[in-house]
């Protein structure tokens, strides 16, 4: 089941996954990377803290991730 | 040019070199973190060479290439050195990695360097917490504490950024240096602290240091998942695809199978916030 602040993100133009991993959230890019400017970048934070994260980072290379993930 | 220096913090300065001078011989537990060179340098000024001795703590939580650096300082201002193994990473209550696992690490310490005092017939024991530390979540000043190791830095009301000043007033190459916690404060609490994760943090450090990072950087350990934290400044050029693809596999090659970019960037004692042990 997607994350609710995935379905937030997207309608902001940031296509990825949620993974929460307690208070941090690791957003993986649905095409392998994210384009972020510097202007979305501190959107994708303002929303993510808006969710209730303290901490928010953005996979890089998720394809290439040495193992499958769940 | 001579470097002007504020007179406050001058004025304090001058408060130290009084409480070195009355007590005569000190230890000072050394890093060669900015803190540290910097009382180190002052006590050898004050009470000569005969009197002092600095004594680095050496063990896997400590990045090589630190002990080098700060036995380079010591040798290059005639800081009588010691280096001490500690072996805090083969105490389970250390590597079980609570909240309060730098009381661990600094009672091992102390507890090391407190009777080596004794027998050096050195007077005085003492720490570089400044005066902005006694502020923050520090559980290894309990320790200090326990053992009777003086602050004097914080003890005069120094603060970081006076400390800056004043090291580049002596010449000091630690003025600018990054602060440089130990490699378990990239682990969070909880996930056991062992050799093999800290040296993963270690080659994945150096690995982005050797790409040209400069500046604050912190690798944080999550398992399987490295999160990189970066001077906010810089974070956009390194999301750019090329540098991002070099920073990928700098981290992999330390052993990470996931790297993360974490977009707010470097926050000192991140991992506190994380684990809601100080607030965001």
């Amino acid at each position: 089941m997607s994350h609710p602040l995935e379905e937030r993100l997207r309608q902001d133009g940031i296509r990825c996954r949620v993974e929460a991993r307690d208070r941090l959230a690791v957003l993986i890019p649905d095409d392998g990377a994210l384009q972020l400017g510097m202007e979305t970048r501190r959107r994708a934070i303002q929303l993510v803290r808006e969710a209730g994260f303290s901490h928010v980072s953005v996979e890089l290379d998720p394809v290439g991730a040495a193992f499958p993930r769940d | 040019m001579e470097l002007t220096v504020d007179p406050v913090a001058a004025a304090k300065e001058t408060r130290l070199i009084e409480w070195l001078r009355s007590r005569g011989s000190v230890l000072v537990g050394y890093s060669g973190g900015v803190d540290s060179t910097y009382l180190a340098h002052v006590a050898r000024e004050v009470v000569g060479r005969e009197h002092m001795v600095a004594v680095l703590g050496r063990s896997a939580s400590v990045p090589a290439h630190l002990s080098d650096s700060s036995r380079s300082i010591a040798a290059e201002h005639d800081i009588p050195l010691h280096v001490v193994e500690t072996t805090e990473v083969s105490d389970p209550r250390y590597a079980a990695n609570p909240v309060n696992r730098c009381y661990f690490c600094k009672s091992v310490l102390w507890e090391t360097l407190v009777p080596m005092a004794r027998q050096l017939g050195l007077n005085v024991v003492v720490d570089g917490t400044n005066a902005d530390d006694v502020s923050e979540y520090r559980p290894g000043a309990k320790a200090a504490a326990e053992q009777g190791v003086e602050s004097p830095l914080a003890g005069v009301g120094l603060t970081k950024e006076e400390i800056r000043t004043l090291s580049r007033a002596r010449g000091l190459p630690t003025w600018s240096q990054p602060s440089a916690p130990c490699l378990a404060s990239r682990i969070p609490y909880g996930m056991e602290v062992t050799v093999e994760r800290l040296g993963q943090v270690e080659r994945a450090e150096r690995a982005l240091r050797d790409l040209g990072i400069e500046g604050d950087l912190r690798v944080r350990h999550h398992g399987d998942l490295a999160r990189v934290e970066l001077g906010e400044s810089i974070i956009d050029t390194w999301l750019e695809p090329e540098r991002s693809a070099m920073l990928v596999a700098a981290v992999r090659s330390a052993g990470f199978a996931r790297v993360a970019l974490d977009l707010r960037g470097f926050r000192s004692g991140s991992l506190n916030v994380l684990e809601g042990v100080v607030a965001a």
